[in-house]
């Protein structure tokens, strides 16, 4: 606080602040113009000039109509209602686990957390040999319970959930690092006059940890989303959208357009559509981010 | 230590079991990467054979070579890793400088429009850059920056994340160091470099490591830029190599493994930060 009132009490507007401001933060500006904002008008121009269709809004018109456009959102949707709530729950799950006093919990924190920090080709790489149907480590892990063993991602069935695997063992245990860091937050006091109050265990967790935490697992829960609604190397690597389209998340629709058909109008129309899904999000996720007043 | 009991300290019986859990979901988090370590320092023909049969020597070579390192490095491999190593370095050191300034403009100018600027920075780094990257891939194509490292470094300098730790940093610093390095005559850049840069060397190590993972885990930017084989960075060459009609799966797993490896080293030296940086994006009140 101390230092906030100085700072407002500070002289107001030095003679050279302007012209240093404009120097010293034109090389960020310019680039995140140039390299985040920018293509956001690239992909507005391109897909609202169509030379295929007739008039402006052309491109939308065919996505509109797209079989393939429509089954990619439809993908896309129901992984993320899956998905989402799944890696909470879990992170959720993880953080409470390793805030206890357990031994070498830090140790077992950083173990949960390591795949995050691999690049995402390389566990996607190492997942798809160990999902591989006739002679992959999954199936053996699996035969031990009696289990027979899977097609995996060869399975229109099974391809999506796959997926969903691969990107939880990649996310879960960095989503979990939020909320550990929530959990801390929370006042030792609070929960020791709790439990002098005689409340256990189970009645501070849902009447003072988890209301608490309410601010990082909606957190938690917006940046997950905005994360898996991207969610591309898997797929691109993997099953490119198949088997029969079942794991053609919308990402991947683009890149198919763009780089496959060479439809830049269509595919700019689609990135269009899932910058503003995204915006949406981030709008929620920027007022989370504000400190509650 | 009564403090610590107080609060839902489980009795001995729940904490041998709560203990039991955290040891099996561990094990389960970690399998993988042991996996990809044991495929890497073992023969060819063990990987299989040890995939589908599982036992302990799914996770433990019986026999241990360096062989597939040999082949990798003398292989396209080796250039994939240099040009990952280069680009991430490249853009630790240009972003820290970029952010940095920005960060420090943002944190100790008083300029009308300053929260504008600093919502759009925020903005810029909630919404991910992959959603944008093939647009852009098409206007660095139309210039020519496709296949260059220009190219390929550009998108992961201005960080918007890096900008925001420094400035929270920077917020906290007392503002008597400022006006009394003004007093002394100081310039703006030297009141950066040689008196708040110094200081907030975790904010430092918490910026590079983000400038570094942006680009280290890149995949999509390099696949639509980086389309020449001597472009390739380490996950595309990882990626192709995978796809390949006979994979070598020793050498694939021996790429796996050198890069997880770098991450994890990072991890393991700077953890602290590592894992504060990641975690604090502007969660802390």
């Amino acid at each position: 606080m101390a230092i906030r009132v100085a700072r407002r009490t500070r002289r107001k507007g030095h003679k050279g602040d302007l012209g240093a401001f404009i120097w010293l933060l034109l090389p960020a500006v310019a680039l995140l113009v140039v390299t985040r904002l920018a293509p956001i008008g690239e992909a507005l121009w391109t897909s609202l000039n169509d030379p295929q269709s007739d008039g402006a809004f052309g491109a939308y018109l065919a996505l509109w109509n797209s079989e393939t456009f429509r089954n990619s959102i439809k993908v896309t949707l129901w992984f993320n209602l899956i998905i989402n709530p799944l890696q909470v729950f879990a992170s959720l799950m993880l953080a409470v686990l390793l805030t206890q006093n357990l031994p070498a919990v830090g140790f077992a924190r950083t173990l949960i957390f390591l795949p995050a920090a691999i690049p995402q080709a390389v566990s996607t790489v190492v997942w798809g040999i160990a999902l591989r149907p006739e002679d992959g480590l999954a199936n053996s892990f699996l035969q031990i319970f009696g289990i027979a063993p899977q097609p995996f991602l060869t399975s229109p069935q099974q391809a999506l959930y796959s997926i969903m695997v691969i990107a939880s063992w990649i996310g879960v245990g960095y989503w979990m690092m939020f909320l550990i860091a929530g959990l801390r937050g929370i006042p030792k006091s609070l929960l020791e006059a709790a439990s002098l109050d005689g409340a256990g265990w189970w009645r501070q967790f849902f009447s003072i940890q988890l209301p608490l935490l309410k601010r990082s697992l909606s957190f938690v829960l917006v940046a997950a989303t905005v994360a898996n609604f991207l969610l591309f190397v898997p797929v691109q690597v993997l099953t490119r959208g198949g088997p029969a389209g079942s794991t053609n998340l919308l990402m991947h629709e683009i890149y198919r357009q763009a780089l496959t058909f060479h439809d830049m109008p269509f595919a700019s129309a689609q990135v269009m559509v899932l910058t503003l899904i995204t915006l949406v999000i981030v709008t929620i996720q920027f007022r989370l981010l504000r400190p509650a007043t | 230590m009564r403090s610590k009991r107080t609060f839902g300290e489980p009795g001995a019986l729940l904490k041998g079991v709560l203990t039991a859990v955290m040891i099996v979901v561990a094990a389960g988090f970690v399998a993988p990467t042991l996996w990809i370590a044991a495929n890497a320092l073992r023969p060819q023909q063990e990987i299989f054979t040890y995939a589908s049969e599982l036992s302990i020597n799914t996770f433990i070579p019986v026999d241990w070579t360096l062989q597939h390192f040999v082949t990798l490095m003398t292989g396209p491999f080796a250039r994939a890793l240099g040009n990952s190593l280069l680009i991430s370095v490249l853009t630790v050191v240009l972003g820290l400088l970029v952010t940095a300034t920005a960060a420090f403009a943002l944190s100790t100018l008083r300029v009308p429009g300053k929260s504008i600027i600093f919502g759009f920075i925020v903005i810029s780094f909630l919404v991910p850059f992959d959603a944008l990257a093939v647009p852009l891939s098409a206007t660095f194509r139309q210039i020519g920056l496709d296949n260059t490292y220009t190219g390929l470094i550009l998108p992961g300098l201005g960080h918007g994340l890096a900008i925001f730790l420094f400035k929270q940093f920077f917020d906290n610093l007392p503002i008597e160091l400022l006006e009394a390095a003004m007093v002394d005559g100081a310039s703006r850049a030297q009141t950066l470099f040689r008196i708040y840069l110094p200081i907030t060397r975790p904010a430092m190590i918490g910026a590079g490591i983000i400038l570094f993972m942006f680009q280290w885990q890149a995949y999509l930017w390099p696949l639509l830029v980086g389309t020449e084989t001597k472009m390739y960075v380490g996950a595309i060459a990882i990626a192709r190599m995978f796809g390949e009609y006979s994979t070598d799966y020793g050498a694939l797993f021996a790429g796996s493994f050198l890069l997880a490896l770098v991450p994890a080293l990072i991890l393991l030296i700077f953890q602290k930060q590592f894992v504060s940086s990641v975690a604090s994006t502007g969660l802390k009140d």
